[in-house]
């Protein structure tokens, strides 16, 4: 104690310099809730690799039937049930073009290599995967759009009117999300037949009711914050409010609802193909692929492989990049 | 209470009276006719139009279907030589409940205990690992994993039945594929909740009481975790539904699943409306017995009467 | 020997991924029977962590007791193990929480609630329990108990619950009892009733308060010594009248300068200018310094000892060097009632 005592001397008993203006600043750069949410996104490592995944097969959606001479419905009989071969591959057992130790190529004397194989009517299975998540996900994307449309201007409408609008409103909401979207779907499809507008329609048909949920939960919430009820009172006009605070502030949720609705969409495509109500031949989509595939699975297995690892793929990335996104808009985690 | 469960049963019936007309309506509006076979006359189709009543106006046919739909008349299926479609469905339920059932109940239970567990080790290992299969249980379809499960278990190894329902070993298969999906949510679900629940305040007033650990986990933050996990229920019985007609189909399960699939295949339009109200019904049905179990064991919903 | 308990140079910091929180740095109090005590400074001076820190109620991690003692009745509460601190917790000290909103269990029974300390500390049967528990709610001023015991935490009023929290902690009749702002969440009406609740009680069961606040007036009201925590450290402590009418330190000035009065001839009121450090890079001299109107040179580089101006107020503060200049408090700091109304 005597030691520090002796280093403190009368001149440092003078008043200090201090800058008070430097007390008040703000410690940390100033960062936009889009911004911070981008960054936390970012910082996820499973959602950036979902990311770059779903880029990816949606790169091979648009130029994988292209990139071999084969149609995706051009088909040969004399090349049916062909195991996947890549030559340069060949040394693993999934490329090899060999089945239970056979060369099937060499057996019906085909000289070119099918990437994944062929289905039993000859069909090339690597355009047709392709051709086919193409369809799975233009189906999933038109079902998403429109259900973010149908869902955030229902669910606005009740959040914000409120009152005999909003209790109306959620009344026959409340009707219509009792019923299973199973029924919805299989009764429009029945009524409209398969195909991929009917298909298109019904899982748009189900799949908005929970943005509407969303969004109205949003606006009743906004409403009463300070900011808006502000804006309210210097006379801000309804689409000022709804243009310039609702829809901003309810963003974050309604894209992590968007990024769990095309998962779902892209089930229900896979499941309607699976009962028999999905894309007709000799059109294809990843479910009609596995269907079609299971007929098949104890003996030639690879028919199932290839599209049923890109929808788990799509439907996992797809899933992740939600959480991650639900994660980076989430304030209860930002500290 | 009693306000609440008539409020709830009001939208019971509504529901399902809409679901009904859906339905009658839909029938109505299937593109051709059910007698649309080239070798039948104007006369023979005006014949059968009038024996099964379709000559009547829309209005009449519908009371009446409403007044057969009452008695538990559905229809003649065209599949089974007009036999009673509800006599079908009544005598395929069984084994689909027995399959929904025992999913519903392994995939909650482990769903719990996985959560809890998960939960409790927030960012440890286990955590980890419980948030990476729920993630790709939720993502991979049932049909999928039915099908992974069937080529290894029981075609590769042999160590499980590949098609059938009968015995136990032959359960094994399918139960799991169903249960996967709800077995994720649930744990996903009960993790959130556990981790909301050990972060409340009243966790900390029961530290400061000296509760050991095992009692606050045990008497206040599982049972506060456990209570909207009762909310679920009603959806994953959706989703169970769902799965169960294309489990019943990869697996050759004899239920009213994969009798819903073939009537499909073969535009058995009574069978697919008996069929789908049936389904309706369930599901509306847990919607209810779900919201009336969240009253009984939510007291803060209990005494008030209903949810705020 | 009348020292109940004796936190000696205790430090607890936060392991956070990058940075360590040093969020008390070297307290030391000392807290005799039936007394009251109150720890005054903002949010986030330390003052909560401080007594959790008693409680044993650290969350490890991220949180640890890096240094110093804790003694109650003579043994070390940071050596014991969390089995050990189970048996003091709630029964030889107790605390009440800031919200009782939120402090109780929504889904058990008030009765429950109460019962479950007496049955684990005091082997009651859940008759007796139950019994001791309706006694208590008649203590803490619940009207007809009986019927009450049964009934859930939404169905009391927010006054109600923190008689609720306040019986839970009294059950095992605690030799302290730690409130950790137990007025804040409440209206002001009803601030005054729990105030009086808590006095009556001390007076009745002998226990030794800690109160944990920011309000002077609530320290006015109740207690006989007063800490002042700024960033992780006293930096002031004495009894309420040398606290109130002589304080020493410039934060504490500015404390009682920043106190509304009645009849204050200003219409502004006085706030301290700036923001509390940042505890992850703590300042090496005295924490107020960046704030303080008077600071010198020394300030910000050497953390000032404790002088002793009486047996029982110290403060730490390079003003009270005697090299440094004379330096009068503001006259804004006059006190508006007094203390023993």
């Amino acid at each position: 104690m005597a030691a520090a005592n002796e280093s403190i001397t009368k001149d440092m008993f003078l008043p200090a310099e201090l800058d008070q203006s430097a007390n008040e600043k703000i410690s940390g750069e100033v960062v936009s809730v889009w911004k911070d949410a981008f960054r936390r996104f970012v910082q996820n490592k499973g959602a950036v690799a979902s990311l770059i995944i779903v880029i990816a097969i949606v790169l091979m959606a648009l130029i994988g039937p292209h990139l071999n001479n084969y149609g995706p419905t051009d088909q040969d009989l004399n090349r049916s049930n062909l195991p996947p071969r890549i030559a340069a591959l060949s040394w693993l057992p999934f490329f090899s073009g060999k089945e239970d130790g056979i060369d099937v190529y060499q057996q019906h004397g085909i000289k070119k290599d099918f990437w994944f194989g062929t289905d039993q009517l000859g069909r090339d299975l690597w355009s047709r995967t392709w051709d086919g998540t193409q369809i799975s996900l233009i189906i999933a994307l038109i079902a998403t759009l429109v259900d973010v449309f149908i869902g955030v201007t229902y669910g606005g409408i009740s959040g914000y009117f409120g009152g005999r609008t909003d209790n109306i409103l959620q009344r026959i909401l409340e009707i219509i999300s009792g019923i299973p979207s199973l029924v919805w779907i299989i009764l429009l499809i029945l009524v409209m037949k398969p195909g991929l507008i009917p298909i298109t329609i019904a899982i748009m048909a189900t799949n908005w009711i929970a943005m509407a949920r969303i969004v109205r939960g949003e606006m009743l919430k906004l409403k009463n914050q300070e900011f808006v009820l502000a804006s309210t009172s210097l006379g801000a006009s309804h689409s000022r409010i709804i243009f310039k605070h609702m829809i901003p502030n309810s963003l974050g949720m309604i894209i992590i609802n968007t990024m769990f609705s095309i998962p779902s969409a892209i089930f229900f495509e896979a499941f309607l193909s699976f009962i028999g109500l999905g894309i007709r031949e000799p059109q294809a989509s990843l479910g009609s692929l596995i269907n079609s595939g299971y007929e098949v699975l104890q003996l030639h297995p690879y028919q199932t492989v290839y599209p049923g690892l890109v929808i788990c793929l799509l439907l996992i990335a797809f899933n992740l990049i939600g959480n991650g996104l639900r994660d980076a808009f989430d304030p209860k985690l930002r500290h | 209470m009693g306000r609440y469960v008539l409020k709830r049963l009001g939208y019971m019936c509504v529901t399902f009276y809409v679901v009904i007309t859906l339905t009658f309506l839909s029938m109505k509006l299937l593109p051709g006719t059910p007698f649309q076979n080239p070798k039948l006359s104007p006369v023979q189709i005006n014949q059968l139009k009038h024996y099964y009543g379709l000559d009547q106006p829309v209005a009449v046919q519908y009371v009446k279907y409403l007044w057969n739909l009452l008695h538990g008349d559905m229809g003649g299926s065209f599949q089974f030589g007009n036999e009673s479609v509800s006599t079908l469905l009544m005598a395929k339920f069984p084994v689909s409940m027995d399959l929904g059932l025992e999913a519903i109940i392994l995939g909650t239970i482990f769903g719990i205990l996985l959560g809890i567990i998960a939960g409790l080790h927030r960012g440890k290992v286990l955590d980890w690992g419980t948030m990476v299969f729920s993630v790709l249980g939720i993502s991979i379809p049932s049909f999928i994993f039915a099908g992974v499960l069937q080529y290894f278990l029981g075609v590769y190894v042999q160590l499980f039945p590949v098609a059938g329902w009968n015995g136990p070993s032959s359960h094994v298969l399918p139960v799991i594929s169903l249960a996967v999906g709800v077995l994720a949510e649930v744990a996903l679900f009960m993790r959130t909740e556990m981790v909301e629940v050990i972060n409340q305040d009243y966790i900390v007033t029961a530290q400061a009481k000296g509760l050991s650990r095992a009692a606050i986990v045990y008497k206040h933050a599982i049972r506060n975790a456990l209570i909207p996990v009762v909310t679920i229920l009603g959806p994953l019985t959706a989703a169970i539904i769902t799965g169960s007609l294309v489990i019943e189909s990869i697996f050759g399960i004899p239920g009213i699943g994969s009798q819903y699939v073939s009537s499909i295949t073969t535009n058995d339009y009574p069978m697919i409306m008996g069929t789908t109200e049936l389904y309706a019904g369930l599901f509306i049905l847990s919607i209810f017995v779900v919201d009336i179990l969240y009253g009984i064991i939510d007291p803060r919903i209990r005494v008030s009467g209903g949810r705020a | 020997m009348s020292k109940l308990l004796e936190i000696n140079d205790l430090h607890v910091q936060f392991n956070l991924i990058g940075r360590r929180v040093q969020a008390v740095r070297g307290v030391s109090l000392d807290l005799n029977v039936g007394e009251t005590l109150a720890i005054v400074g903002e949010s986030g001076s330390g003052k909560s962590v401080t007594s959790k820190a008693i409680m044993g109620l650290i969350p490890n991690p991220p949180g640890e007791i890096a240094k110093g003692s804790i003694s109650f009745e003579g043994k070390d509460l940071v050596q014991y193990s969390e089995k050990q601190m189970q048996k003091i917790r709630g029964k030889e000290i107790s605390m009440i929480f800031q919200d009782p909103m939120t402090a109780l269990n929504p889904t058990m029974k008030i009765g429950k609630q109460i019962m479950e300390s007496l049955i684990k500390h005091q082997g009651m049967s859940k008759h007796d329990a139950r019994e001791r528990a309706i006694e208590l709610l008649k203590l803490v001023g619940i009207p007809k108990p009986e019927k009450r015991v049964d009934e859930y935490p939404h169905q009391f009023s927010g006054g109600m619950r923190q008689r609720v929290v306040i019986a839970i902690a009294l059950a095992c009749n605690p030799k302290i009892l730690i409130a950790d702002e137990p007025t804040t969440a409440l209206d002001v009406t009803i601030q005054a009733q729990i105030l009086d609740l808590m006095r009556d009680l001390q007076k009745k069961t002998g226990t030794a308060i800690i109160l944990i606040t920011h309000d002077l007036g609530v320290v006015a009201n109740i207690a006989q010594r007063v800490a002042v925590m700024y960033g992780g450290k006293i930096v002031e402590t004495g009894t309420l009248d040398e606290l109130f009418y002589h304080p020493k330190h410039p934060y504490t000035w500015g404390l009682l300068a920043s106190m509304p009065k009645l009849h204050a001839k200003t219409d502004k009121l006085l706030a301290i200018p700036g923001t509390p450090p940042d505890l992850s890079d703590p300042p090496k001299g005295c924490p107020f310094a960046a704030r303080c109107p008077h600071a010198m040179n020394v300030c910000t580089t050497h953390m000032p000892e404790y002088t002793e101006l009486s047996a029982t107020q110290k403060a730490a503060c390079w003003l009270l060097d005697e090299r440094a200049p004379k330096v009068a408090p503001p006259e804004t700091i006059g006190v508006g009632g007094t203390n023993n109304d």
